[in-house]
């Protein structure tokens, strides 16, 4: 029997395997992906936010009724400095202004009140208005360098009124954090377990999808397919063993599914350079980051259930199914539900809910964490193992009865 | 020899959530000896797919009995299903692979030895000749060259019976014949051969006993000459519509006057 199941194996595989536009499909989409989308989005963010450096933005400035003073001097220098054009408007314009910086003609408008000197000289704290636009980025960024300038320019004031006071300097710092140390001595992370961090909560994601793609994309096509074609009948009156049937298809599509997973995985790999910047991690850590023997072997072990429990379910939905077509429909809301999942473990915290380490596929995701984390226990791997074998095998025993089945067979 | 006792298949179907039970075959029996051609003749509904399936193990009757020899499709499947071939032309075979390699899978899948198989690909090549397309993608192929792969795959076994629904259907003029003639040929050498059909010029030409079936019933079997002589008919035409049509005799009755 399983010498038959050997036989279409074969088959299943040859027609995966051998197929161009198939190949691409199942290997290449999954493994450029990831790199593709990071190095889009790093270029995106990274030309962004150059060119937010290089806009020269539009500043006008009131300066209340007095058109120069020291301290209206050392603000206007201090603007000047910045990436922008600066221009005095008198009071009547406020309005018209600030409309253009609604209309985002303009990036900032900066009111300063009346006599602020004097209020200076008294120590009696004025107000400045900056009107900006937070839909706009230049605005957004203009506006956060003219706080950043004018806080300098108030340590600066503050600092010759130390003086003039005769206090101390120390008066205005009474404590700082970490500053006589170096950051490594402080962050007590493992070296690399930062990048594992990162594998952890994108890996179990991207493998969750692709074993799941690639299986409805092979998995769909080999029963309903065949039924639609009406060829599984020429395959019903041969001498083969149902079961010999499920098996041989079912591993085509496992080994599909896991080639799936095998290339994001890669892809992932090459995808990290673009971005460990935006996890803080740096690159040295992903060379540093090995996985030990206990690491893969444990992956092994949730990986393997976990694809045989999604192949199980799209092999189920496409031995019921009239065509692929239909199969596609009733795997939909399936995926969906799934993807869900693996979008909620990616935000949980380092404490699971119990639950999930019994509900099937989130036990997986969350183990799957801990092993890239590589912190999980050999109970949880196993308990993964165990749960997902069963659930497995219920799927396999369901479709075993469907292949029995005459009115799921040719459903008219 | 195929035996066909009371075979009688309801399918149980729901509409709308309301479970409808049809009456597909009723309680039809008829015999098959090797050597010969016997031909299910009948409209569309018919029940002629469903006959056949249930002679080729793919659907159980509701009741009744299928005997091949002395094996029953019902305790026997898979002796039954080494002895015989079905096929049928409302199916696509895979565009990705060559006949040559389909018949080897389907050899290996009825557990011939490679030698075996090998023997039994060339003279099924030759029989049907087709040796000039066996590798190339059936994708590539004519309908014609896609409809002997389909009948060499089915025969790939040297089975002693073949069942065939609806052989000529969707086939160009010659390809068509090409099937028949195969199919004649094939009965000569000794094998039992069952078709359905609902074309009268086929089950006229090719069959040599026939049964006429319609709304599950067969409603006259026999040699063509034993049905138009026993139905007071000119021809099998007329024997077909006068079940079809209930006042078929009597309506070109009055347009003759
Ligand atoms: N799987 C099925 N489920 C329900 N009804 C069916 C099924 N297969 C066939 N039928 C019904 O049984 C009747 C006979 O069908 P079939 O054997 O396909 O006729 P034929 O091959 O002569 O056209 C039809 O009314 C058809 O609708
Ligand atoms: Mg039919």
């Amino acid at each position: 029997m399983f010498k038959d199941s050997l036989v279409i194996l074969q088959k299943e595989l040859k027609r995966i395997f051998t197929d161009r536009r198939m190949l691409v499909m199942l290997v290449i989409v999954p493994m450029v992906m990831l790199p593709v989308m990071y190095s889009i989005m790093a270029k995106v963010s990274k030309t962004r936010s150059a060119d937010i450096a290089e806009y020269t933005s539009q500043i006008y400035i009131h300066t209340g009724t007095q058109s120069s003073s020291e301290i209206i001097d050392k603000f206007t220098e201090g603007l000047q400095e910045l990436n922008a054009k600066i221009t005095r408007v008198p009071k009547s314009q406020i309005e018209n202004i600030k409309q253009l910086v609604k209309e985002k003609e303009v990036q900032l408008l900066i009111v300063f009140p009346d006599n602020i000197s004097e209020n200076l000289q008294q120590y009696d704290p004025f107000d400045i208005r900056v009107y900006y636009n937070s839909i706009s980025d230049y605005s957004e960024h203009a506006y956060s360098s003219v706080k950043e300038k004018f806080n300098e320019i108030s340590k600066n004031v503050v600092q010759d009124r130390i003086v003039k006071e005769n206090l101390p300097d120390n008066i205005l710092t009474p404590f700082t954090i970490n500053r006589t140390v170096k950051p490594s001595e402080v962050n007590l992370a493992e070296k690399g377990s930062m990048i594992g961090k990162v594998m952890g909560i994108l890996l179990p994601f991207f493998i969750l999808i692709y074993l799941f793609a690639n299986s409805m994309k092979v998995g769909l096509d080999t029963v309903a397919g065949e039924k639609e074609r009406g060829t599984l009948a020429i395959l019903l009156v041969n001498q083969v063993d149902r079961l010999a049937i499920v098996i041989g298809k079912m591993f085509s599509v496992i080994i599909a599914a896991f080639v799936g997973a095998a290339s994001s995985v890669v892809g992932l790999i090459i995808a990290s350079r673009f971005f460990i910047s935006m996890f803080g991690a740096s690159s040295t850590d992903v060379g540093s980051y090995a996985m030990h023997s206990q690491t893969i072997l444990q992956f092994a072990i949730v990986v393997l259930p976990l694809a045989l429990l999604l192949v199980s379910l799209v092999m189920l939905v496409s031995t019921y199914a009239k065509n692929p077509k239909e199969g596609q429909g009733m795997i939909m809301p399936v995926y969906i539900v799934v993807m869900i999942m693996g979008i909620s473990t990616m935000q949980i915290g380092d404490v699971p809910p119990q639950w999930m380490r019994i509900a099937p596929v989130f036990n997986s995701l969350i183990a799957l964490k801990g092993v890239f984390m590589q912190n999980e226990t050999w109970a949880n791997v196993l308990q993964a193992l165990l749960v997902n074998l069963v659930v497995s095998g219920i799927l396999i025993y369901i479709i075993l009865k469907m292949f029995r089945d005459e009115k799921i067979l040719f459903k008219i | 020899m195929i035996k066909v006792e009371d075979l009688y298949k309801v399918y149980e179907s729901k509409k709308k959530n309301v479970k409808e039970k049809i009456e597909a075959v009723n309680n039809i029996s008829f015999q098959c000896k090797p050597g010969e051609i016997f031909g299910l003749l009948g409209p569309n509904g018919a029940g002629k797919t469903t006959t056949l399936r249930c002679i080729s193990t793919l659907i159980k009757p509701t009741w009744g009995n299928i005997y091949l020899d002395e094996y029953n499709v019902l305790e026997d499947e898979k002796i039954i299903r080494s002895k015989i071939g079905f096929l049928t032309t409302d199916m696509k075979l895979d565009g990705f692979f060559t006949p040559d390699y389909m018949l080897s899978y389907f050899g290996r899948l009825n557990k011939m030895q490679k030698s075996e198989i090998e023997q039994r690909k060339e003279k099924l090549f030759n029989d049907l000749q087709m040796e000039d397309f066996i590798d190339k993608k059936i994708d590539k192929l004519s309908s014609g060259m896609t409809q002997k792969t389909a009948i060499a795959i089915s025969l790939i076994h040297d089975p002693e019976v073949i069942i065939f629904d609806e052989p000529t259907n969707g086939l160009d003029v010659i390809t068509a014949k090409n099937v028949t003639d195969f199919l004649e040929k094939y009965a000569e050498q000794g094998k039992t051969v069952i078709i359905s059909t609902h074309i009268m010029s086929i089950a006229e030409k090719l069959c040599d006993r026939i049964g006429i079936l319609i709304e599950g019933e067969l409603k006259k079997m026999g040699s063509l000459e034993e049905i138009i002589s026993g139905s007071n008919a000119d021809n099998l035409e007329d024997v077909f519509y006068k079940f079809l049509i209930p006042d078929y005799g009597s309506q070109e009755g009055v347009e003759d006057v």
